[in-house]
């Protein structure tokens, strides 16, 4: 196999192709508990991090917005109310787990009215050029396949000056709570993983995707060069997390 | 390139308060239609010491905070944190916006209507009591803290009251306000004429001078 033709997966490097089935396999594993999941390992700070893109993200009524491995729809759900009727939300995940998850707990809360539920590749948007005002993904871009790609596909939908909204973990500044960190995530979270979910191997490639996923100057860059303009990330929990922006000139 | 310091705390706090905020809102069902006629308005604060911005988003939901703001304000205020504290408690808004040490631009009207509904939240606890507890015992626990609130506040009144006359008129601690501003009132009036006279002794001093050469 070719260095060209292979990926990461997490520590593992495989078959490009073979990538987009292994993540779906863990978001099948983890989607009924994603939400509990995702609480309990951030202490629940994981809120407030999407609350800053939310701001971050300048959204009001009437505009359009697409949520990328929307997932469980917390930021959609945001969206729905900001965008008001006149306004478009579109949930996007490629796993069709979360997607069913994310629909059904919007629908409970009863947020039907704005809001559309498609099942679509971050590489190859299912949408015209030209069609958001606004695009959010958060913690989805590490496990997408080809990242340059997948952003210039966001390019291409956005309408000119709409906003892209890369919410990511990232690389902290600072060397202790780096190695804090470390211990945290190869330590405790497959161990709660195991508990709480019976599935350690789900979360032990959550912390090695983190690990291999570009700091934030290498993201900043591949977004200029997928053609974004204006880009900037701000850092949040030390660099744990950092939420980029870019814009379409 | 990095943004500006990290956001989490501040993002965090304003989650708080917002969510604080709104089951106060909750609780007082007049003062939320109130904020919901003011849903097209956007307040910005700029607190200068400590540094930092706030940006209130009224709507029927309650109300929402935000650290970030891209989009047209309806009105800014700029000044330090004590100068937002006597803002916010106090009786005669528009006297402290003129005479206070905040900056304003845009439209006063709306945020002084604004600082009116938050003045007068009037929570009322019976509904959520009932709730919990039932018709009878919630009723009666929501009367019994009303009455309690209502003697506290009669009663906080009178004892600062008295203890004024205490202090003023018993004790003769501090001299009363009246006595105070005709004191500072005299004084003024003696700066005056001894200004007057100062620059009186100065022309005859003049006019000495020029004899004497």
């Amino acid at each position: 196999m070719s260095e060209k033709d292979t990926t990461h997966f997490g520590y593992k490097q495989v078959d490009k192709d073979a990538k987009a089935g292994l993540v779906g396999e863990v978001f099948h594993s983890v989607a009924a508990r994603y939400d509990v999941m995702n609480d309990l390992m951030s202490g629940g700070i994981h809120r407030i991090w999407k609350r800053f893109t939310i701001e971050l993200s300048g959204v009001r009524q009437n505009n359009a917005v697409l949520d990328i491995a929307g997932g469980t729809g917390d930021l959609a759900a945001r969206f729905a109310e900001l965008v008001g009727p006149e306004g478009r939300v579109v949930l996007a995940d490629i796993n069709d787990s979360m997607l069913q998850v994310g629909r059904d707990k919007l629908l409970d809360q009863g947020r039907q009215r704005n809001i559309e539920f498609v099942q679509a590749d971050a590489q190859y948007l299912p949408f015209p050029d030209d069609s958001f005002d606004c695009i959010t993904i958060a913690f989805g871009l590490r496990n997408v396949t080809d990242i340059n790609l997948a952003l210039r596909s966001m390019l291409r939908v956005l309408k000119p000056g709409g906003r892209l909204l890369v919410l990511e973990f990232s690389k902290p500044g600072n060397p202790l709570l780096s190695r804090a960190y470390d211990t945290y995530s190869f330590r405790v979270l497959p161990l709660m993983g195991r508990l709480i979910a019976n599935d350690s191997d789900s979360y032990q490639y959550l912390a090695e995707s983190i690990r291999k996923h570009p700091d934030q100057n290498t993201l900043l860059g591949m977004m200029e060069d997928a053609g974004f303009c204006q880009c900037e990330f701000h850092n949040m929990t030390g660099g744990i997390v950092a939420l980029h922006r870019g814009i379409k000139a | 390139m990095a943004g500006a310091a990290d956001p989490t705390l501040h993002t965090a706090a304003l989650a708080a308060l917002e969510t604080a905020l709104n089951r106060a809102l909750d609780l007082a069902p007049e003062s939320k239609n109130e904020l919901a006629q003011l849903k097209d308005c956007v307040f910005a604060l700029h607190c200068t010491a400590p540094s930092f911005e706030i940006y209130l988003h009224p709507g029927e939901q309650g109300i929402r905070l935000a650290g970030v703001h891209a989009g047209p304000i309806t009105t800014s205020v700029r000044g330090e944190a004590s100068d937002f504290t006597e803002l916010a408690t106090s009786k005669d808004p528009t006297a402290t916006l003129i005479n206070g040490g905040l900056e304003l631009e845009g439209d006063s009207a709306p945020l002084i209507e604004l600082q009116q509904i938050l003045a007068t939240v009037n929570m009322d606890w019976e509904a959520p009591l009932v709730a919990t507890l039932g018709d009878v015992p919630g009723h009666q626990l929501a009367q019994m803290l009303r009455n309690a609130f209502a003697w506290g506040r009669q009663a906080s009144v009178s004892l600062s009251r008295q203890l004024d006359e205490f202090i003023h008129e018993e004790a003769r601690l501090s001299p009363p306000r009246l006595e105070v501003e005709d004191f500072y009132r005299d004084v003024h009036e003696l700066g005056l004429r001894v200004d007057r006279l100062q620059s009186r002794t100065e022309r005859l001093r003049q006019r000495l001078q020029t004899f004497r050469g």
